[in-house]
């Protein structure tokens, strides 16, 4: 399912400028997800292409996600994002996305709409 | 959902408290943040989270956690394990992402907390 | 006085009463038979028979009274027991009537009645008998007889007793300030907070938990300050230098003070903000700091204020009105 699609089907609010390579982005297909609020964690275990679930604001979680090459962020609970970090997310091409949702339901609405959290069928 | 259901669902291990696994379950969170936790969670919850140190116990214990599963085959260590036993929180693990458990147990009917009106 | 020598050394291997064998705790039940006396067990209206009734009478005593087994008595003297055993082997026998002295057993197992219940519990383990005649060792009397059942009736009723005792107990605890009669009470709890405990941060939020459970305070206010304190109490232990916890119970509110001795919060208007936070990194690894801790103590309280100085400390006052719980 492309990135766009799901911010219409979750109803997501994106933030910051959307530019050509942006745009981009939106246009991808995502497949699976990955959700942790330790960048440890997800610097470790997410994979490239995943679209990251966090409850995080911190702008240390841009750069997390720029060397993971993640599809995007989605910031739960309604959480707002500091400017600092917005500003980095467009100068590294991630799609910041808001959603008022706690992580399990917006994870088991992804899930539903077959986002899985799994590789192939492992 | 019963917890025995649970531990079917993810697969997981039962660290603690295997007499507990009748127990109902009403809801779920998942979070690595104890924060987010002791502000959203109700009582009668599962906690899923990839941390393992005894403040996840604790947190559970302020905020009448049920029980709790670890994600990605984390395991606490033993200080923990006696102190969720004694504060009765079962303890499971499973392989599983926290991604993964949180869309299986939705798939199945287990409902989120939190969720703002 | 002879007897009463042979008797207390042949109960000195039986003080051993079976238990678990992981050598776990002594549960109440286990505390029970060490307390309890075997006179407080017994039953004492029991059943006898005299030595020169037959045993065809014995048979309809036995059967009427529905007990498997009796004392036999000469005068009010014990001289013997006939069980269930005697009975069977007299029936497998023939069944040919005669008198109980003949088929009774003679050399009478009995216990004292200032006896602990664990030396019944391990007589009646290590010999297989149903029942024991039951002595006074002054008199060397029969007061009473004990069996299995007698003996768990009598923990169960002391169970319930216990059980009853911590009911009371909450009752009063939860009544407190109705038993106390002046213009003005309040409880004073104090806890002290150690710095850069992370495994034990917590214990002082539990233990006031635990208190306010124990006081009878609604469940839906414990949780609130449970969980305000347990913030508090982070904070005191990732940032500070150590301090302290004074909760203060009131028939109207709660108020929980939490003081440290520094360093102190510099931008106390941004210290609220969510999601402000100056968490090392370590901490937030560890699933705190991540700027929520003070909007939680705020979301949990009917008052919060908080005072600091840079350099000297800081003072977190944060209070919950009792008449709040179904907010």
């Amino acid at each position: 399912m492309k990135l766009k699609d799901i911010i219409s089907s979750l109803n997501l609010e994106a933030r910051g400028k959307i530019d050509k390579s942006s745009a981009d982005k939106l246009d991808k297909d995502i497949t699976r997800g990955y959700v942790s609020d330790l960048l440890s964690d997800v610097m470790a275990n997410s994979e490239e292409g995943d679209l990251w679930i966090t409850l995080q604001t911190h702008p240390n979680i841009i750069a997390v996600a720029s060397m993971k090459g993640l599809a995007g962020i989605v910031i739960i609970n309604g959480r707002q994002p500091e400017e600092e970090m917005v500003r980095k997310a467009e100068e590294e091409n991630i799609p910041i996305l808001l959603s008022k949702l706690p992580a399990f339901e917006l994870i088991g609405r992804l899930y539903k709409l077959g986002i899985v959290g799994l590789k192939g069928n492992a | 959902m019963k917890l025995i259901r649970i531990k079917e669902l993810l697969k997981a291990d039962v660290l603690c408290l295997e007499e507990c696994l009748d127990n109902e379950i009403k809801i779920a969170c998942g979070s690595d943040l104890m924060s987010d936790v002791l502000a959203f969670i109700k009582p009668n919850a599962l906690l899923l989270t990839g941390l393992t140190n005894s403040q996840v116990v604790r947190t559970a214990e302020m905020a009448e956690v049920s029980a709790i599963c670890f994600v990605r085959g984390k395991t606490p260590d033993t200080n923990t394990i006696e102190l969720a036993k004694e504060r009765k929180i079962p303890l499971l693990t499973t392989k599983y992402s926290m991604y993964e458990c949180c869309g299986r147990l939705y798939q199945n009917g287990l409902p989120a907390c939190g969720i703002p009106k | 006085m002879r007897d009463k020598k042979k008797d207390t050394s042949s109960f000195s291997s039986a003080e051993k009463i079976p238990r678990n064998k992981k050598g776990a705790a002594i549960t109440k039940v286990q505390e029970l038979v060490y307390e309890l006396k075997v006179g407080d067990a017994m039953h004492k209206n029991m059943i006898t028979a005299s030595v020169d009734t037959s045993m065809r009478q014995l048979r309809e005593i036995l059967r009427s009274h529905r007990i498997s087994g009796t004392p036999i008595m000469d005068g009010d003297k014990l001289v013997g027991i006939v069980s269930i055993e005697d009975f069977i082997k007299w029936l497998a026998e023939g069944g040919k009537d005669c008198s109980i002295r003949e088929k009774m057993t003679k050399n009478v197992k009995t216990l004292y009645a200032d006896e602990p219940l664990v030396h019944a519990v391990s007589k009646l383990e290590q010999m297989g008998f149903g029942r024991f005649p039951v002595l006074d060792r002054q008199s060397n009397k029969l007061v009473g007889v004990i069996t299995k059942g007698d003996i768990i009736e009598s923990l169960l009723r002391e169970l319930e007793v216990d059980y009853h005792e911590e009911e009371i107990h909450r009752y009063r605890a939860s009544h407190i300030f109705e038993d106390i009669i002046a213009d003005k009470a309040t409880l004073t709890f104090q806890y002290s907070v150690k710095a850069k405990d992370f495994s034990r941060a917590g214990e002082v939020s539990s233990a006031l938990r635990k208190t306010l459970n124990r006081l009878g305070i609604h469940p839906n206010i414990v949780r609130r300050a449970a969980i305000a304190s347990y913030e508090a109490e982070m904070n005191v232990v990732i940032y500070t230098d150590g301090g302290e916890i004074v909760m203060t119970v009131r028939p109207d509110k709660i108020q929980i003070d939490v003081k440290d001795s520094g360093p102190g919060i510099a931008d106390i208007k941004k210290a609220f903000e969510p999601g402000y936070s100056t968490a090392p990194d370590w901490v937030r690894e560890l699933g705190f700091g991540a700027g929520m801790g003070l909007c939680n103590i705020k979301k949990c309280s009917d008052e919060t204020v908080l005072n600091s100085t840079v350099g000297k400390g800081t003072h977190l006052k944060v209070s919950i009105n009792m008449n709040t719980a179904e907010r």
